[in-house]
């Protein structure tokens, strides 16, 4: 198993190392061409680092991360092959690495501003649901005869996509800012809130005893108990929330933004710029990654009492 | 330390046509520093006394006394151990304890707070594992760090709905040793009312053992149980005394156990 495992490694090496060697060493096809391929040179250098570091880090992981680092250079190396080198698709549609990667160098600051207005609107929309859902969910989750009320409403309103709002929110909010804010607002309100709601029906009966037992006042229910009790289905709500507000806000710039990370796809796709198209692509990526990985990281800070060692 | 009177208490569960009796008038009274047991098939009600007791949930009929005065819904002034569902597992340990101190007799200064939950931890050997969660433990620390839990409240009466059922032999014999040292070395002893299903159980713990019936809910028959305290479980065991109690109290609920079993055939055939 051990052999196994440093052959994989040793493979996953030896396909950066082979893909740096095609980008240096053999020219790009003509219509592939670009002035520079530094940055394709360098994140491939990087690629390298974060990999061996990772492993000498996380040494519990290794068999993961070393899967997805072979099917990363893999991956990088066919698109050098095939798009890069031998142009067997078109090359207009279909860039290689180093055009695409340069575009990163050239448009930095505009992506920079892109990715700081995206995050700007997606986290306002999103903590403005969070302090009000998980509130709402969870007194509405411990007094039955709201309930009855809001899970009906809930029920047909929550299907309605977010974007359906967008030509009202446009007329009556003053910036496209506070429209797409509103709109990831509305998006994401309501998983979180049904996750709230759910999450105080899913605590144990016994255990509300057990605290009923103890005297608390309402507010100490709800936040030393249904709060905690309920969290794990809060985060299940949040996530959904999360990806429905990356896609709520990417849509939204395509429509009607003058920045952002949707609208540097969009604009470019007009101008059919597909190298700057796939970086944006490339881009966005990254930062869903990103907040993914925070996203988990609170999680697993807030769930740990879960866990059993 | 308080009395504990139930009157003519009655539970009737569901509503037009299809109810279940849970209790039928049941009296008890329960005098000051009493270990009280109640033992009886499941389903003969003694989880739903303390249920009353508690005050989780309002008899149909009838009324709970503490100290002659009608309990109205749950207090901290009567502590209460469930089976393995007492512990809030998003609160460590030690935060379990603190959490209970706080909402008892008035509000201490964090730190009294602390002192006091660090102790009663200490109390049954779990200092070490203050900061662990729950789900880390085993069945039996949690039950430790839940009866540490009660004691530290300090409240007037103990309910415990088998407390150590769900756990195995030795742990069982252990937790009840540990409960008898603490009941007895405080310097009040606490009013319990516990309930079980174990005959030896009850035998070893109690100063009465309230033997029930099922559908619906009676208290049969009161023993008294006579043994000095404190009790050794080893030279109890062999005692002829013992032995006479152990079979009398058997016998009750063999014969009681028929008769549920021959109702419940008789139910199916009117029924079929």
């Amino acid at each position: 198993m051990k052999t196994g495992l440093i052959t994989e490694q040793c493979l996953v090496v030896a396909l950066l190392a082979a893909t740096l060697i095609l980008a240096v060493v053999v020219p790009d096809a003509p219509a592939q061409a670009v002035s520079n391929n530094g940055i394709f040179i360098g994140i491939l250098l990087v690629l390298a680092i974060l990999f061996l570091t990772e492993l000498y880090l996380q040494p519990k992981t290794a068999q993961a991360v070393t899967d997805i680092f072979l099917l990363l250079s893999g991956l990088l190396l066919l698109w050098e092959v095939i798009f890069g080198k031998l142009t067997l698709l078109d090359p207009f549609l279909f860039p290689g690495p180093a055009k695409v990667f340069a575009v990163f160098g050239a448009d930095w600051e505009i992506m920079a501003k892109g990715v700081g207005n995206s995050l700007f609107i997606l986290t306002s929309g999103y903590l403005i649901a969070i302090v009000i859902a998980i509130p709402a969910g969870l007194y509405i989750g411990w007094r039955k005869r709201l309930f009855a009320v809001a899970y009906p409403v809930a029920k047909a309103v929550s299907p309605i996509p977010p974007t359906v709002y967008l030509p009202y929110a446009i007329v009556l909010l003053p910036t496209f800012s506070a429209s797409s804010i509103f709109l990831i607002f509305i998006g994401s309100f309501w998983p979180i809130f049904v996750g709230a709601v759910y999450g105080v029906f899913s605590i144990d009966q016994r255990l509300i005893n057990s605290a009923r037992t103890l005297g608390l006042s309402e507010h100490q229910m709800v936040r030393r108990i249904l709060l905690p009790g309920a969290m794990p289905s809060i985060f299940s709500g949040a996530m959904i929330s999360l990806i429905m507000s990356f896609i709520t806000i990417t849509v939204a710039e395509m429509i009607a933004a003058t920045s952002g990370l949707g609208w540097y796809i969009e604009y470019h796709h007009q101008f059919a710029n597909y190298d700057k198209v796939i970086a944006g692509m490339i881009l966005i990526a990254l930062v869903v990654i990103v907040i993914m990985f925070l996203f988990d990281r609170i999680q697993e800070h807030c769930l740990r009492w879960q866990h059993a060692q | 330390m308080a009395t504990i009177n139930l009157e003519n208490l009655s539970m009737i569960y569901g509503s037009n046509g299809s109810s279940y009796t849970a209790l039928s008038e049941v009296n008890l009274d329960i005098r000051k520093g009493d270990f009280i047991s109640l033992i009886g098939p499941s389903g003969c009600g003694k989880s739903t006394i303390i249920d009353l007791v508690s005050g989780l949930k309002a008899p149909t009929e009838g009324k709970v006394l503490i100290d002659q005065e009608p309990v109205n819904g749950p207090g901290p002034d009567r502590g209460t151990v469930f089976q393995d569902y007492s512990l809030f597992p998003w609160m460590t340990a030690f935060e379990n304890v603190c959490f209970a101190i706080e909402h008892t007799n008035g509000i201490h200064s964090r730190a009294a707070v602390e002192e006091s939950a660090q102790k009663y931890l200490d109390l049954v050997g779990l200092g070490k594992f203050r900061d662990a969660y729950p789900n880390t433990l085993s069945g039996g620390m949690r039950q430790r760090v839940s009866i540490a839990r009660t004691f530290s409240m300090n409240p007037r009466v103990f309910l415990m709905d088998e407390p150590f059922g769900a756990l195995d032999s030795l742990n069982r014999i252990y937790m009840q040793d540990l409960l008898l040292h603490l009941w007895s070395e405080g310097e009040r002893r606490k009013t319990v009312l516990f309930v079980t299903h174990d005959v030896d159980e009850a035998l070893l713990l109690s100063d009465r053992i309230a033997v029930m019936t099922p559908s619906p809910g009676r208290i049969k028959e009161i023993i008294e149980v006579p043994f000095a305290r404190p009790r050794c479980r080893k030279s109890l065991s062999a005692s002829a005394d013992y032995v006479a109690l152990k079979a009398h109290l058997l016998s009750v609920l063999y014969c009681e156990m028929q008769e549920a079993i021959e109702n419940q055939s008789v139910d199916h055939r009117t029924v079929a």
